[in-house]
């Protein structure tokens, strides 16, 4: 159904490395959240409910399993005739090598020919791998109303982080003045979500004039947006109130996850008005056992709980065995824990297996524990609390006894 | 290559499940909180590789046609596959005329024109896994007339008493079949599955049609057991046969052991549903779990014990749920008990505060209340 001209680009090439063995196979946008949600779920089901139609997907980095996810758009009711999820990775054209993208600007650049076809008014420019609900229909009712060349979403941050953020300085009608990216003394509390809209006409004079600027870097914050301004552009803030992350590190994944347990949350997943859509896995109800004991926790389906879950939450088909300990944690989908396992304030990711009455994870760390491999038996040191580079080291230090096993497997069937 | 289409058919029961029957066919109902009973058979089907259904509702065709939609959630191939929902055009009041034959009767041109040489007929009112495909060929292979798939029980006696009920000789021929008359504890009960030639099933339908009205498929089957080769294959697993309200309820109730959910659920067959995109369900502070199934979707600060909960309901603070089926929708007030009950979807409690049913027979709580 058309509810109006534009159509969205989705920046989703990005790996994410400070989200470490998380992102080792997989783009950022890919990772699961949520349960039974994966990050980009989010912006495609926004998209969905905001009436946009055609999607591009501009993927780069490790992009095997999201180019194969996002392109069942059935998923998110994006499969009417009309409507479609492009997958669009850097390609050869004609007199023209392969060109990776280099940069979020020259992403659009190299596909200037695919928005063409589709003849669009407006271009909404989103991030892949941010976490919030936001009707863009209305974001460009308010940027046609206000007769801007472009308009980007701000939220308003606390004071003390804005130096973390790009800011916006805006007039009182909410023209942009100046824009920052991580001023030290900021002047303002606007910080750009990095969603934008232009109208196409400029943009893509605008992306072919970048284009051949040797200087570019060819980013929408670093190079589009202050050429704007310096142009003499209208640029319009709008204002967007409500849950909004950007879940760049294992902390910062693990705290957007935890905002799920409180039930005064912004982020209502069960807005009936405004579903998030994702991949339907087909896996039985959640079972809890005679012995299990849940506080504070969000469980998905295909999870057996025969345990202790306190303040976690439970992604797809994640198994609990009995008198197993889950403290404020995270278990990525297929993660089974043992009996008698504990795991405390930790990131387990996809798939993992924690043996039986093993530790990971402590209650005061000051880092959130990422467990990216097996832990297969009581290890002689109980897993530490480290930053996060130490963890997936110690973590990998386990494998060498799998990889034994493998070669040792090889050897008997040669023999 | 041995090619089949697949009929499920609603209507060769006698009897009633109360209170849920009154709003949907038992093909629709819902079971263990996230799937409908006739998922199950449909899934069946598709793991089997039958991917040309026809699926026969009954007097209330609205409920099944909406959950099956386009039948694209139980991996029908869209080109080469077809779910198709047929309505009889005689649905009568009096339940005892509506028997499959009519049905088929009805849409005997739509049966007619299938391409397969063989079909496989299974009912929606039942729930069990079985590979139809494997079934196909143990037919094919034993050059019978029609196989008949059956499931050995010891609790005849109690259960399954309008099912009917075969026995065979060493050849796996079947020698009598005959309805559940109760006086046996050990009974082959038959789980009204056929395989037959297409050909051979148009032909049934007419001598039954010619003998009586009343005539079910079962009935023509019986009467033809000395001129056709019929033969019996067992079924192991998970089998209920929804028949009456204690069913339902046992039927789920059974399944809250995870083991024995096992048995119903093999790795390799998945049981399609149809998706609600209901968020994971989020457990409070003072929420209290144990021994239960919980669909996706819902809000619990309760105490839930021994029991199934269906997708988005609310069990307020202090609220205790206890040996109950909730279907969806439901919103339980705080500080309320229920127990043995089975409560319909959209149901809101907020004034009576303890609702407790016997437990050799639950109570029912009608779809939509507000108590």
């Amino acid at each position: 159904m058309k509810r109006n001209n534009m159509i969205a680009m989705i920046l989703a090439g990005g790996r994410g490395s400070r989200l470490y063995d998380l992102t080792n196979k997989l783009a950022k946008p890919a990772v699961s959240y949520g349960g039974k949600y994966r990050i980009i779920d989010f912006p495609l089901s926004n998209c969905a409910n905001s009436g946009i139609d055609v999607i591009g997907v501009l993927t780069q980095y490790e992009s095997i399993f999201l180019n194969s996810y996002v392109t069942v758009d059935s998923r998110w009711g994006l499969d009417s005739n009309d409507a479609g999820i492009y997958v669009l990775p850097p390609r050869e054209k004609a007199g023209e090598n392969l060109n990776v993208y280099r940069g979020t600007a020259d992403a659009i650049t190299q596909n200037i020919d695919f928005i063409d076809n589709e003849n669009p008014d407006f271009v909404l420019v989103l991030s892949g791998d941010h976490i919030y609900k936001m009707n863009y229909d209305k974001m460009l009712r308010e940027h046609m109303s206000s007769f801007a060349d472009a308009s980007i979403a701000v939220i308003d941050v606390p004071k003390q982080e804005a130096s973390r953020f790009g800011i916006m300085n805006a007039d009182a009608t909410g023209r942009i003045l100046e824009f920052e990216e991580k001023p030290a003394h900021p002047k303002s509390t606007l910080a750009s979500m990095g969603i934008y809209i232009f109208n196409w006409k400029l943009l893509r004079k605008m992306l072919i004039a970048d284009d051949r600027n040797t200087k570019s870097s060819h980013d929408f914050g670093k190079d589009i947006i202050p050429q704007m301004l310096k142009d003499n552009r209208i640029l319009h803030a709008y204002k967007f109130k409500g849950y909004w992350k950007d879940v760049g590190t294992i902390d910062s994944l693990w705290e957007a996850n935890m905002d799920l347990l409180d039930p005064q949350t912004e982020l209502n997943l069960n807005d009936e008005g405004w579903k998030i859509y994702t991949e339907d896995t087909n896996d039985l109800p959640q079972y809890l056992g005679p012995g299990a004991n849940i506080k504070k926790a969000y469980i998905t389906q295909g999870c057996v709980v025969e345990g202790e879950v306190t303040g976690s939450i439970l992604f797809t088909g994640v198994k609990v065995g009995k008198g197993a300990k889950i403290i404020d944690s995270v278990l990525m989908p297929g993660v089974v824990i043992e009996d008698g396992a504990v795991i405390t304030r930790a990131l387990v990711a996809d798939g993992v297996r924690i043996a039986k009455n093993t530790v990971a994870g402590k209650h005061n760390s000051e880092h959130i524990t990422l467990v990216a491999s097996d832990i297969r038996e009581e290890p002689k040191e109980p897993v530490k609390e480290t930053k996060d580079t130490k963890e997936t080291k110690a973590a990998k230090d386990v494998r060498p006894a799998k990889e034994s096993n493998a070669v040792r497997e090889e050897r008997s069937a040669k023999k | 290559m041995i090619t089949a289409f697949g009929l499920i058919n609603a209507s060769d029961r006698i009897s009633r499940v109360e209170g849920l029957e009154d709003y949907r066919p038992v093909g629709a109902f819902s079971f263990i909180g996230r799937y409908r009973v006739i998922d199950f058979m449909i899934s069946n089907m598709s793991n089997s590789g039958i991917d040309q259904i026809k699926v026969f509702t009954g007097s209330n065709p609205l409920p099944i046609t909406e959950h099956l939609g386009s039948g694209r959630q139980y991996n029908i191939n869209s080109k080469r596959g077809h779910l198709h929902v047929l309505f009889s055009k005689h649905a009568y009041a009096y339940n005892l005329y509506n028997t499959g034959i009519t049905s088929y009767k009805d849409n005997l041109d739509v049966i007619q024109q299938m391409p397969q040489e063989y079909v496989v007929i299974a009912p929606s009112y039942m729930v069990f896994t079985a590979d139809f495909a494997e079934l196909l060929q143990t037919h094919v292979d034993s050059g019978a007339d029609i196989t008949m798939l059956y499931h050995a029980v010891d609790t005849a006696r109690e259960e399954f008493l309008t099912n009917y009920t075969l026995t065979t000789d060493k050849d796996r021929r079947v020698n009598s079949f005959e309805p559940n008359n109760g006086a046996a504890k050990s009974r082959n009960i038959f789980m009204d599955t056929y395989i037959m030639k297409k050909s051979l099933f148009l032909v049934l339908i007419e001598r039954a049609l010619k003998t009586s009205s009343l005539y079910s498929l079962a009935n023509i089957v019986a009467d033809s057991l000395g001129t056709l080769d019929v033969r019996g294959v067992a079924h192991k697993g998970y089998l209920a046969s929804i028949n009456d309200f204690l069913d339902y309820y046992e039927a789920n109730m059974k399944l809250i052991n995870y083991d024995a959910a096992l048995d119903l659920f093999k790795p390799g067959w998945t049981i399609y549903t149809r998706t609600n995109d209901s968020p994971p369900t989020r457990y409070l502070e003072t929420a209290i779990v144990t021994n239960s199934i919980v669909s996706n979707g819902c809000v619990i600060e309760g105490t839930v014990e021994n029991s199934i909960i269906g997708r988005n309901c609310v069990i307020e603070r202090g609220a205790k749920i206890k040996n109950c089926i909730i279907l969806g929708s439901t919103r339980v007030g705080r500080n309320t008990l229920i127990e043995n009950h089975v409560v319909d979807k959209h149901v809101r409690i907020d004034n009576i505060k303890k609702i407790v049913g016997d437990a050799s027979y639950p109570g029912y709580v009608k779809r939509g209340d507000r108590i």
